[in-house]
């Protein structure tokens, strides 16, 4: 199927809307899964969507932009592997197999808006010094386009360039590279949770990660019934820990201290 | 002295509102390698100086101070910006040094607390049972995640004013009550990861042994071993490569990318 220019329109405006409703309101865009149903919503496929967006997401899980780093832009890569996966009718893992290079690669955009953000302080500085509060203010704002653009852009050119680019890719693959990109898929989500337990003290509270495992594996309890579960443990250990709070100084000293790396990807 | 200026300049319940909204779309939105959220708080508090420093060089004074470096978890900086309105309203220039000092004591402490909970724990839990449930083409759990994102969002609209009409009493009163309250949070998440483990990894092994008239199917041998024992051992294999002084998220997803293709080509592992 081919993409029509409106949903090219709307996924980049999409791109547009998804950065800006990151850094302020956070409803809908903070990550890919929820990017993926618009996506999917909009490529008129919305389970093929929430199935990208879902993936995505799983790797995503440990993955914060904290103290400024950037991160792997999966939410783009939720936009154009939506998008892929409904044009090229290759199934999903393909298109994740795609949307990770496209959230890796977005990350340079990234620094560069962030980069770019700041010639706009320094108009801030010297109109603080002219006393100009209406330019100080605008030129805050004006922030939104790098951010915006940074992402748009990029979409815009990927779904414009890759309507018969990744036909033609899909064409000539062979057998063998699709099972291996479908593999993948399946194992990606591998990261995100490994990540997770990186930054969550997760020695501390290995007996709930094994609770966990096994109400899901051996007892078949659904998601959110393991969650309810969670909830309920959580709630007692809030009131037992507030009896005996002065213990809770030591075990403090558990929680891993190096969750930040050179890259700055992630860090405490 | 200051009765007179805090009669005629108080700040009302309509300019806390103002400060909030500011807050919600401006605290990032012009971030920047150099100052990073200090454009953001300036924009926030211009109403503000405006209002409470009639005098020019009071004003420039003002805004320079608070474009200085600022850095928080935006979905709690809003209390840091509730308390330094309670301040300079009621000591005005004066409160200069304390407001800049209060800010860089607490952007830290905040933003552990909101990363956490907003950045790590809330993602975790509705994230994974959004995705479980979006593998399977059903939206319902990423509704469930959208509309706990309007609550969070109604909630991040009250630690504004608490910050203006509580201040410091608040962090110290409740700085325990937070930390149980995190812990409990983490219990949680970690809760829900366990079972995330074997539910959204989809890894088989379909190598089939061959002996004479004898076929035995490598992965229902491994089921009888532990179920999911391949993605627990994919899990745990990243865990340690991310404790290696080299590895980071990103080498990690193109590592997994590449063993991924590489392992599915030979037909070693199946979706």
């Amino acid at each position: 199927m081919a993409i029509a220019w409106w949903q090219i329109l709307l996924l980049t405006a999409l791109a547009f809307w998804m950065i800006i409703d990151q850094i302020t309101v956070g409803i809908l865009c903070n990550y890919p899964l929820l990017i993926g149903l618009v996506a999917g919503i909009i490529m008129g496929d919305m389970s093929k969507g929430l199935v990208v967006g879902a993936t995505l997401q799983l790797m995503v899980l440990g993955v914060g932009t904290y103290g400024g780093s950037s991160m792997p832009d999966f939410m783009t890569g939720a936009i154009v592997g939506t998008a892929y996966a409904v044009i090229t009718g290759k199934g999903t893992n393909f298109a994740i197999g795609l949307a990770v290079p496209v959230g890796l690669l977005m990350v340079q955009l990234d620094v560069l808006a962030r980069f770019i953000n700041t010639y706009f302080l320094h108009r801030v500085d010297k109109y603080i010094e002219a006393d100009d509060v209406p330019k100080v203010a605008r030129n805050v704002v004006y922030g939104v386009f790098p951010w915006g653009l940074s992402r748009a852009i990029p979409v815009f050119i990927m779904l414009i360039v890759g309507n018969q680019f990744v036909q033609k890719i899909v064409e000539v693959m062979p057998q063998w590279l699709s099972n291996g990109l479908s593999t993948a898929g399946g194992i990606l989500p591998v990261v995100g949770i490994a990540i997770l337990l990186r930054f969550l003290p997760t020695k501390r509270f290995i007996a709930y990660l094994i609770i966990g495992f096994l109400a899901a594996t051996y007892l078949k309890v659904p998601m959110l019934g393991v969650a309810l579960m969670g909830l309920a443990m959580a709630i007692i250990f809030y009131h037992q820990s507030g009896n005996s709070s002065h213990n809770q100084g030591n075990n403090q000293e558990n929680k891993p201290k190096e969750t930040e790396n050179e890259l700055g990807e992630y860090e405490n | 002295m200051n009765s007179a200026n805090t009669k005629t300049k108080q700040i009302t319940k309509k300019d806390l509102f103002r400060a909030n909204w500011r807050w919600l779309w401006s605290s990032q939105i012009c971030w920047n390698y150099e100052r990073m959220m200090s454009t953001g708080y300036l924009y926030t508090m211009l109403p503000t100086i405006t209002k409470l420093y009639p005098k020019k060089d009071d004003q420039v004074e003002m805004m320079k101070v608070h474009n200085q470096f600022f850095n928080t978890n935006a979905y709690v900086g809003g209390f840091i910006v509730g308390m330094d309105m309670a301040i300079e309203e009621k000591e005005g220039i004066k409160a200069k040094d304390t407001v800049a000092g209060l800010k860089a004591g607490l952007m830290g402490p905040l933003a552990g607390i909101g990363d956490t909970i907003v950045g790590v724990i809330l993602p975790t839990i509705f994230g994974s049972i959004g995705a479980y449930m979006g593998l399977k083409g059903n939206p319902i759990g990423a509704f469930l995640w959208l509309a706990v994102n309007f609550i969070i969002l109604f909630l991040r609209f009250s630690l504004l004013p608490m910050g203006y009409t509580q201040g410091e009493k608040l962090v110290y009163a409740t700085g325990d009550k937070l930390n149980r309250i995190t812990d409990a949070a983490v219990l949680l998440g970690v809760t829900v990861v366990g079972a995330l483990i074997p539910t959204v990894i989809s890894v088989k092994v379909p190598f089939v042994f061959k002996l004479g008239k004898v076929s035995l199917k490598a992965q229902s041998i491994l089921d009888q071993f532990m179920p999911s024992l391949v993605p627990v051992a994919l899990v745990a294999i990243c865990y340690w490569l991310l404790g290696k002084e080299k590895m980071n998220s990103t080498r990690l997803i193109v590592l997994v990318l590449i063993a991924g293709i590489v392992l599915g080509g030979l037909g070693i592992l199946s979706k």
